[in-house]
């Protein structure tokens, strides 16, 4: 149990992320990916604040703020996916591209 | 101890893999939701139990629960033109590169490699968190639900269906 560990595994779960968010089209899954990047942070936090923060207090309250500012984003998110699809029957991120020059 | 971490975020890796890789967004979604209670563990793990249950009750409970709906509200069939594999290895490239790169860096950070330090009772306590939460960062919890409230509003407004304006 070393803080090493748990950074390379936010890597990771940040990469997987990342990926997720450049290759998939489908809107639901690129929000998958950003949900995966917010928790690959959130490990971070939690695990800096346990091997080397003073205060504890700290990165808990940090982490549960991106849990609270998430939950506003899916909701958002997800009322515009719905939106999308009722307008054009698909949500693929491909199709939106009235606004490029 | 060690055994059950390791586990743990052997199981995250898994549903991570799975949750960007599935076809089908339904199981993508169950695989972010095995990520997500692996991670809920992992914070049990490391020493807060309150934030490891609001994880499993907003993310897992919340916001997977809400992406099911989405799916089953909307995509009928998942076929993405765009989805190339020229697109997918450009993405796993783009990925690796940012993997490797600060993953060197992590591993030439020399973090401490001391096992962690033990727990002072009353400052991992939720009454320490909650007093925290309340008093210093009382102006930041007093945004975030004003945002919170914002956010159900507008997600109300965007997503209502259109009436239609048949008079005048």
């Amino acid at each position: 149990m070393k803080l090493e560990a748990f950074v390379l595994l936010s890597l990771v779960l940040f990469s997987a992320g990342l990926y997720a968010v450049i290759a998939r089209r489908n809107l639901i899954a690129i929000l998958i990916g950003v949900e995966l990047m917010l928790n690959a942070v959130s490990l971070n936090f939690m695990a800096f604040n346990r091997f080397v923060a003073l205060d504890p207090a700290v990165g808990q309250v940090v982490v549960l703020f991106i849990i609270g500012l998430a939950a506003a984003e899916v909701a958002i998110a997800l009322s515009i996916i719905l939106a999308v699809y009722r307008q054009r029957k698909q949500i693929d991120a491909d199709q939106l591209d009235e606004l490029k020059g | 101890m060690s055994t059950v971490t390791g586990l743990l975020m052997a199981i995250a890796i898994c549903g991570a893999l799975l949750a960007v890789s599935l076809k089908n967004v339904l199981h993508a979604i169950f695989g972010l939701a095995i990520t997500l209670l692996a991670l809920a563990g992992l914070f049990m793990v490391l020493g807060s139990p309150f934030v490891a249950a609001m994880e499993v009750l907003i993310y897992v409970g919340g916001i997977s629960v809400a992406m099911v709906f989405a799916v089953m509200l909307s995509t009928v069939v998942p076929k993405h033109a765009a989805e190339t594999s020229l697109r997918k290895g450009a993405a796993a490239l783009v990925a690796l590169t940012f993997l490797l790169g600060v993953g060197a860096i992590v591993v030439g950070a020399d973090l401490p490699s001391t096992s962690a330090p033990t727990l002072p009772a009353e400052l991992w306590s939720v009454a320490h968190l909650g007093t925290a939460l309340l008093d210093h960062y009382n102006l930041v919890f007093e945004v975030l639900s004003v945002v919170l409230l914002v956010a159900i509003i507008g997600a109300i407004v965007i997503s209502r269906r259109e009436e239609e304006h048949t008079e005048s």
